[in-house]
Order: structure tokens, then sequence, then C-alpha cells
């Protein structure tokens, strides 16, 4: 077998920083205190061995940088500073969109196409808010709650986790409660309300950007004076 | 933590301009304001708490502020009846869900992962857990629970823990 010449590497796919794996002296912490070593055979300092010496597509094309939930137990624990999780992430921007597993792209172009991960139209949004606001102040203690989507002013805009309004709406009732007992002023928008941001997990920076510039339209167009982070 | 990230690296000049809150910040606030009242014999149960990684390690190291101890400090006046899981903080493992895995089909291996977590809770032999974090309410919730043989184990949003605690 040829020996590997790591000083003189062409330019690679993955075009690493120092801090993303070089400096890893590979002692192993970080892959003692991970949940998932040893799934596929994988595990954080076999991933940085494998980016280094250029196994870069073995890394891209494995399940593992997947299964890993980028939690950043084996970075935090380093000592070397090596900065996994943006290696992670950066090799997981490496899969081609049609691949990248499950729903997480899909949501991403749901999300950049409608404005939220679950595609739900704006006129249905409405009516969701609307009716479940109804229900809502039925409720002993709440009669005079009104939904407050797009008030121009307000102290606090809020977004919504695309998944409240899709399957599980009474869970978007305890800010609701918490905001009517504090008396807050506060608004959602009825377009591009989602807080969840796929790109992150995808690795998709473009759909980061797009999405977080969107709340920020949102915070000038309805003239919010502070934004609640999404939860 | 998108959200952040993304203000911070391209909006910076929006994120000078409003005012930010995140939903502990917000939560404190009104407590401490006196704008909510709570009432601390709503939950009885033992309770436990889980630092979820973007609020607490992955802040810390990306923020410079890790949110461990508002979270905390939110259900002392919640609950007098709740312990910390070990290890905690910092050092807690991840629940399994991160880091988008709830939306991939790796479903094995998400279970998986989060036997580490559940190993944590039992010890605690809490009857609730309580999770400022989407993704991991789903984790508990809907998977871990069923997969690890713990249907009675309640698992609870924090702000949900506030908003049944009010004493209007
Ligand atoms: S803990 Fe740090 S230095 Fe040690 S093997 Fe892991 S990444 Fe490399
Ligand atoms: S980020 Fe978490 S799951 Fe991923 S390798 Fe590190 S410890 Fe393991």
């Amino acid at each position: 077998m040829e020996a590997l010449d790591l000083t003189n590497r062409s330019r690679r796919k993955l075009e690493l920083k120092p801090e993303w794996a070089n400096i890893c002296f590979a002692c192993g912490t970080c892959a003692s205190g991970c949940p998932v070593t040893g799934v596929d055979g994988w595990d954080p300092r076999k991933a940085i061995r494998a980016a280094v010496l250029g196994l870069e597509d073995e890394l891209i094309d494995a399940r593992w940088p997947w299964i890993c939930t980028m939690c950043g137990r084996c970075q935090y624990a380093c000592p070397q500073g090596v900065e996994f999780v943006s290696l992670i992430r950066h090799v997981r921007s490496h899969r081609d969109r049609e691949k990248v597993p499950g729903t997480l792209h899909k949501g991403v172009e749901a999300a950049l196409k409608t404005g939220n991960n679950f595609s739900i139209p704006k006129d249905d949004f409405i009516f969701v808010m609307e009716d479940v606001a109804e229900e809502f102040a039925e409720e002993e203690g709440f009669s005079d709650f009104k939904m407050p989507l797009d008030k121009k002013g307000a102290n606090i805009l809020c977004t919504v986790h695309g998944k409240l309004p899709f399957g599980a709406t009474d869970d978007m009732k305890f800010w609701w409660k918490i905001f009517y007992a504090a008396k807050e002023d506060w608004t959602i928008p009825s377009e591009n309300w989602e807080g969840v941001n796929w790109g992150l997990f995808t690795g998709d920076d473009e759909a980061m950007k797009t999405m977080v510039g969107r709340i920020v339209e949102n915070m000038e167009k309805l003239e919010a004076k502070n934004l609640l982070f999404p939860e | 933590m998108a959200t952040r990230l993304g203000l911070q690296k391209w909006f910076p000049d929006a994120f000078k301009k409003f005012g930010v809150y995140t939903v502990f910040d917000l939560m404190i606030k009104y407590i401490k304001e006196g704008r909510i009242k709570l009432d601390k014999t709503r939950h009885p149960q033992l309770s436990t708490y889980h630092d979820p990684c973007n609020y607490g390690r992955k802040s810390e190291m990306m923020f410079g502020h890790g949110y461990y101890e508002e979270g905390r400090w939110i259900m002392d006046q919640c609950t007098d009846n709740w312990v910390d899981a070990y290890p905690n903080r910092a050092n807690q493992f991840c629940c399994g869900a991160g880091g988008g895995a709830w939306l991939t089909p790796y479903n094995e291996e998400r279970v998986y992962y989060g036997r580490k977590k559940i190993e944590q809770i039992k010890a605690t032999g809490a009857k609730l857990i309580v999770v400022p974090c989407h993704s991991c309410y789903d984790q508990f919730k809907k998977s871990l629970r069923v997969e690890y043989d713990m249907q009675d184990l309640e698992v609870k949003y924090l702000w949900a823990v506030v908003a049944d605690s009010i004493v209007l």
C-alpha cells in the first residue's frame, strides 16, 4: 500500500479548516462520550480521521453524519478544541440535495416556497389560528382572548413551530395563556411565520439566510419591537 | 439557535436594532415583574429537567452563554419537588432527536441514541420530564417513552408547566 503524503494534498472537496480536523491529535475523548460511537462502525474521531486522510466520499455518503445529532458533547470535551459540529454540518452540506435523508430537505424546499416547513397555505393558517383562538376563548378566564395576527407595533413578535398548526394545535395555547396572563402586547405574522430553520441541519446556508431574512422582514413590516426567538 | 446565528451572521444591523428574547428570558421577566403568578401545588409529582443541547452546551460554545440556570430557576418557581438528572448542564446527553434526527428515516438509531438519556431519567425516579425544546419533546413523548416501556412518564414543555401553574 502506498503511503499518503499528507503535506502535499491536492485541494479536496471538503476544504477543511484546520480547526475542524487537522488539529485533532486522535486521543479519542470525543468518541468515548458519544452515544452513537460504533453505529455503522463510525465515531467522531474516525470521522475526523476520514476527513483528514481523504476518505471524504466515504464520509459524505455514510448514514452516520445524519445519525450524529450534532449535540456537541464530543466538542465540549475535546482538549484540542476541534470544531466537530461545524465539520459534520459541512459534511452534510456536501450531500446531493436529492439524497438528504428523510423529510429534511423536502421541508427546506417547502419552506422556501411557501414560507413554512409543512406548506400550510396562508388562508388555512389564518383559519386554524382563529379557530383555535375561539376554542381557547371558551376556556374559563380567557373569554376576551383575541388572536393578534399581523398586529402593528407590538412589543413581541413570535414565530410558530410549523408542527403546531399542522397537527398539535392545543400546544400553541400554553404561550397564549402566558401572554394573556402577563397582558403582553404580541403578534404573529400571517405569512412566513415559520420559526424552525431546517437549513441548520442540512448544512444549507442559503436557505437558512432566506428564512432568517423573512423574520427580519416581518419585524420591519409589523414594526415590532422585540423578537421572541423561536422555541 | 438558527435564528440567532443567522441574525448575527447575516443581519447584524437588525440584530442590533430589535430587542430579542429567548423563551427563558421572557418567562423569567414575567415572573420577576409579578406579571404572572404561579401556584406550586399544581405539579406535586417528582419531576426532572432536560437541558436541550442547543440552549445549553451549544449556546455556551457558540454564544458564550449556556442557558442552564434559567430553566432551573423557572422549575423552582413552579415546583418544590424536582431533581436534576446526572450528568447535566454542559455534560448532559442529547435526547437523540437533535440535528434533525427526528426527520430522518434512521429511527432505530435514534431510539438507540436515546437509551443514555432514558437511563438518566429512570435513575431519578421522576414521573414528569420537563423540556424546553420541541424536538426533545417529540423524542420523549412519542418515541422513547414507548420504546423503553415508560408509558407512565409524563412529558411537558417548560412553558406548559408555567402556563398550567398560572393563577389568573
Ligand atoms: S477529543 Fe478532540 S483531539 Fe481527541 S480525538 Fe476527539 S477531536 Fe481529536
Ligand atoms: S455531536 Fe454528539 S452525536 Fe455527534 S459525534 Fe459528537 S457526541 Fe456524538
